[in-house]
């Protein structure tokens, strides 16, 4: 697929009566999603923008948010996801970065109203769509920033990750080229955060085949809504956190989801046990995990998982696999040069999908991103090693990998052998420094309010004492931050550590 | 065991579960009016009822729970089946 953007477009204006999405219950065809675009494109029009705009949508679950993003690419703009469910002052923070100037909503009540200012003006999306209208395409220039998204900063200022043409449309090309058995009649769920980048995966492939978008609505029990989509609707296509099998499954024996086609997982460690317990569950279902960074167009690496077992994996976890197509991971050693097969090292990557590079952040930039061999590449501060098939296996942060008493010590080791004992439960390891900048090792067991000298015991019997660690603690349901990962900042706070 | 012991019973495991003394059930209580009811407290809850009742809930019946009532009739029925 050579132009993703224009296939989009193509179906908008042919496929005219099938399902682009079902938001709530409701289906809207691809003349619906195409009216709501042109409609929102004129009042886009209408403000009188010179030249590519930064330009901010409050997302809900509706037609209207999905729309704005098009309505916004096809206009030659560039669009920042805002929810307006996160704090204020992050969301006002990114407003002022990105010099956001119109901002779309579909809801007019107090969220919009709050952002509404003298610098900001905001547009109501929700008006009756003329629905013989179809949306203005303009050129799409490569090098034009698609979309900004705001990941959280070290420093605790939200940091941000422009996106151009050109990656977004090399992302889905690769994503085509995986050879999908895909077509018009698949049904794909879209369970992230329209700020995730996942969000993009999921909801922009299926409209590039006219396939249908099945939302995740916000309200309730995520990992409920998420089932509950999946059987009512015999969703084909899934890409989901592995956090929603997790919580899922107690329930496995009772699932079983015979339409699904392709079960991907991204966005955090996924465990090889628990996956093939799901396989189970969608008995004709390829399974991926997948793998890549926001700052390389959503993912980049993939790994076909054996349902049957045997997979490469470390302390438990599966392989990450192999680059997309124009893509190149390489793995560096300690003195910056490419490590050997097995050998540990930071994964970095270059190629078509990577960022030009952090929003109006300098110093940012020069951290992250270097030229080696005339090829530039991100620092993704993943620690990996690829075996001699050039299959990669995620180790950890770079940041978990703490020395202790001069021993190198990774804390996903220790996670693993404290899962040998606890099984079922989820476990984190985090290391802090103390009052006397001591390093010190504390496990974090969820939902586990048993003795822990039990497990202490085990973990003497299978690691070294200084990896041993100073406490362990269990606790209720593990902290998530807004990308659904564990929070580890959280769990420390709420330890009082 | 009658449902206003249960939604009593209840009651306790919730102001233990989301770290509120002020949570007050009734029948037609929802997530929506219960601050913090979300997924991640969502399964410690389940865990918690299942273990102070001695029952065990599946996927179905777990999802037919619009509100307090609906647990509350559930649990009820459970324990009067034995």
């Amino acid at each position: 697929m050579n132009h993703p953007l224009e296939e989009i477009l193509r179906n908008i204006l042919v496929e005219r009566e099938k399902p682009a999405f079902c938001i709530a219950g409701t289906h809207y065809s691809y003349a619906e999603l195409g009216a709501c675009i042109a409609n929102i494109q004129q009042q886009i029009q209408s403000k009188g923008l010179e030249g590519n705009c930064n330009i901010g949508i409050l997302t809900y679950d509706d037609l209207q948010t999905y729309a704005s993003v098009f309505a916004i690419l096809f206009s030659g703009h560039t669009f920042v996801p805002i929810n307006p469910l996160h704090p204020k002052s992050r969301n006002e923070s990114i407003l002022e970065q990105a010099e956001i100037r119109v901002l779309l909503s579909s809801k007019m009540e107090e969220e919009a109203d709050a952002f509404s200012s003298t610098s900001t003006m905001v547009i109501k999306t929700n008006l009756p769509a003329d629905t013989s209208s179809v949306p203005a395409f303009i050129e799409q220039e490569p090098d034009r920033n698609a979309y900004i998204l705001f990941t959280s900063g070290s420093t605790g200022v939200p940091k941000g990750v422009p996106l151009t043409i050109e990656n977004l449309e090399s992302f889905l090309s690769a994503f085509f080229d995986l050879g999908f058995d895909i077509e018009s009649g698949d049904r794909f769920i879209q369970m992230f955060d329209m700020t995730f980048d996942l969000s993009i995966m999921s909801y922009m492939a299926p409209l590039c085949i006219g396939a249908c978008v099945y939302t995740v609505p916000f309200e309730g029990i995520k990992y409920m809504q998420v089932y509950q989509l999946m059987e009512e609707h015999e969703i084909t296509f899934a890409l989901l956190v592995p956090s929603i099998i997790t919580h899922l499954r107690p329930y496995f024996g009772e699932i079983h989801l015979e339409k699904m086609k392709y079960s991907l997982f991204c966005g955090e460690a996924l465990y090889e046990d628990v996956t093939l317990e799901w396989a189970k569950c969608i008995p004709n279902a390829e399974l991926l995990n997948v793998y890549g960074p926001t700052e390389a167009t959503i993912f980049c690496t993939t790994y076909p998982i054996n349902r049957e077992g045997g997979n490469k994996s470390l302390n438990g976890i599966l392989c990450i696999g192999q680059e997309m197509n124009h893509m190149k991971a390489e793995i560096f050693n300690d003195e910056g040069k490419p490590a050997d097969a097995m050998e540990k090292g930071e994964l970095c990557l270059h190629g078509r999908q990577v960022t030009p590079g952090y929003w109006k952040n300098e110093q940012k930039n020069k951290e992250a991103f270097f030229i080696y061999r005339s090829k530039r590449y991100y620092r993704t501060g993943d620690l990996c090693f690829a075996d001699k098939d050039g299959d990669i296996s995620y180790s950890g942060r770079i940041d978990f990998q703490v020395k202790i008493q001069g021993f190198r010590v990774e804390l996903g080791e220790i996670e693993m052998h404290a899962r040998e004992f606890v099984k079922t439960h989820a476990v984190v390891a985090i290391a802090k420094q103390n009052e006397a900048t001591v390093w010190q090792i504390y496990l974090f067991i969820e939902n586990y309010s048993e003795n822990t000298s039990a497990l202490m015991q085990h973990l003497k019997d299978t690691i070294p004492g200084y990896m041993l660690p100073a406490k362990i603690i269990g606790t209720g349901v593990f902290p998530l931050n807004s990308n659904g990962k564990t929070d580890r900042k959280v769990l420390m706070q709420q330890a009082g550590l | 065991m009658d449902k206003n012991e249960i939604l009593n019973q209840l009651t306790i495991i919730f102001k233990k579960i989301f770290e509120n003394d002020a949570v007050i059930l009734q029948m037609d209580t929802t997530a929506n009016d219960v601050d913090g009811w979300d997924s991640l407290t969502h399964t410690s809850m389940i865990v918690e009822v299942e273990k102070h009742f001695n029952v065990k809930f599946k996927l179905k019946e777990v999802l037919s729970f619009k509100n307090v009532g609906d647990m509350v009739n559930m649990i009820h029925s459970k324990l009067h089946s034995v």
